[in-house]
């Protein structure tokens, strides 16, 4: 049978960012994916080069737009290793907390945006969408900003928690545990979704290992491997924190993946609300001056919602001399021929939708 | 780590029979008078990353392809190859990744020309 070539993109082929795919197609089964990368770098790697270290943590935060506050949080600690500074209890309580909702807002825009792809219009997109902006609405209680926060500061956090948001986020997070059974039942009784979602875009174990997979995509082929967990950090230890994981590798386990860890981590930010420390939690004010670091070479690994990140620094005074970004949707996205492969064209979008991409990771 | 250049293959060969068959990362680091191509490792039954520094001459700037140990390497040597302009030897790794023109410098080189390099204020002293 000849072979067809079709460019989806480079406008986004669906809600993720700018990407381009060249698909060859056999009728409408998938020979070959090539995806085309780097209409959002802007250098970030390079430019953190050129600016002091508190200078930064703005452009770390355009990284993942969907999830700002994680990629902020992943800077920041690095740099808290790179200069030895400790971060108080109290502030850790409140990272986890504000990264777990980050983490949910981040899997419901995740959700719903997989719901249109896969054409799951209109009901679960909107419910996600309102669902999330709840969440955004306690994230600015918290920050004073919906969208980039830039609330870490060295050691702690820009200003404490304010007096009702304990209260507020207790009744969001009792609201969202009877809210997600809600969009299980809605979804996994649909065959519309289960049928474009299960036994499509498998990837096995060794291969998600080979392939490099990160994230909610390695742990729905049944690599158990959660930083929070495996290499925890901050309290999560003290939280009992349980990865989720499943065996099958196919869409339906990664959309399934994303569902148990939006429990868990409602779970999470109750049990820190409760268990939360008295105390200081604002960090070092910014300043331009920082101080000084002690460790020429800084390696920190922190579960984003989309992954693993990895910030490997290496500080100079004031300023980093390198600065290099282990970014999960980039090692998520290279893999996408792979789970394509055989596959039917209309399911190329259903598998970018688990994939959960963001451009601006990928190309940095 | 310390690994010599001749031995990378085999090292990273030896630690994937050992358990490390995670590729975390490929990345470089320009120190002017050598460059840094780092390889990080992971052993998901221990929770252990391991990162190997091979150490090179700018003059001589090349890495031996590890893609056939782990395919993931794949788009890393790409981006090595683009922003450090590092060749890989054994695959074909010059296709443009994340930049659209065909600069001269690789970008991530400190010898890149900066439009304005930006200077701390102990520089400015």
């Amino acid at each position: 049978m000849t072979v067809t070539r079709i460019n989806v993109g480079p406008v986004h082929p669906s809600t993720h960012g700018v990407i381009r795919l060249v698909v060859d197609l056999e009728g409408d089964t998938i020979v070959n994916v090539e995806p085309h990368i780097g209409f959002l770098h802007r250098g970030v790697e390079k430019l953190a080069e050129s600016r002091m270290y508190m200078q930064i943590p703005p452009y770390m935060e355009k990284l993942d737009y969907v999830a700002p506050m994680s990629y902020n949080e992943a800077y920041v600690a690095t740099v808290e290793t790179a200069m030895g500074i400790q971060v108080s209890e109290r502030s850790q309580y409140i990272r986890v907390i504000l990264l777990e909702l980050q983490r949910i807002a981040s899997h419901l825009l995740s959700l719903g945006t997989l719901c249109n792809d896969i054409g799951q219009t209109f009901t679960a997109f909107m419910w996600a969408f309102k669902d999330r902006d709840i969440v955004l609405d306690l994230l600015q209680e918290a920050t004073g900003s919906r969208m980039f926060y830039v609330n870490m500061r060295l050691g702690g956090l820009r200003e404490d928690l304010p007096a009702d948001f304990s209260e507020h986020t207790l009744n969001t997070m009792d609201y969202l545990e009877k809210r997600i059974p809600e969009y299980v039942a809605y979804l996994e009784k649909n065959p519309i979704f289960t049928e474009r979602m299960k036994g499509i875009g498998v990837i096995t174990r060794d291969e998600a290992k080979q392939l490099g997979v990160t994230g909610p995509v390695l742990r729905a082929s049944g690599v158990n491997y959660d930083v929070r967990r495996s290499n925890a950090y901050y309290v999560y230890s003290k939280l009992h924190f349980t990865p989720k994981s499943l065996q099958d590798g196919d869409n339906f386990s990664r959309y399934k993946v994303r569902i148990l860890e939006i429990q868990e981590s409602v779970r999470l930010v109750k049990s820190a609300l409760k268990a939360l420390p008295e105390g200081n939690a604002k960090g070092m004010q910014v300043k331009l001056r920082s101080p000084n670091p002690v460790n020429r070479i800084s390696v920190v690994n922190r579960e984003l919602p989309k992954g693993e990140c990895m910030m490997y620094m290496v500080a100079d005074p004031q300023k980093p001399y390198r600065l290099s970004i282990r970014s999960p949707s980039f090692i998520n996205l290279a893999a996408i021929n792979h789970m394509a492969k055989g596959e039917r064209f209309a399911d190329l979008f259903g598998i970018l939708g688990t994939l959960d991409i963001i451009m601006g990771c990928v190309d940095r | 780590m310390k690994v010599d250049r001749d031995a990378l293959i085999s090292t990273i060969g030896k630690m994937k029979s050992e358990g490390f068959d995670y590729l975390l990362k490929i990345t470089a680091v320009d120190y002017v008078d050598h460059v840094d191509s780092i390889y990080i490792l992971r052993n998901f039954d221990t929770s252990k990353d391991e990162i190997l520094e091979v150490t090179l001459d700018p003059a001589d700037l090349w890495v031996p392809t590890i893609i056939g140990m782990h395919p993931s390497a794949d788009w890393y040597e790409r981006e090595l190859c683009e922003m450090f302009g590092i060749a890989i030897k054994g695959r074909n790794a010059s296709r443009l990744i994340l930049e659209k023109w065909d600069g001269v410098d690789p970008p991530s080189r400190k010898s890149f020309a900066w439009y304005a390099p930006y200077k701390t204020i102990d520089d400015n002293k």
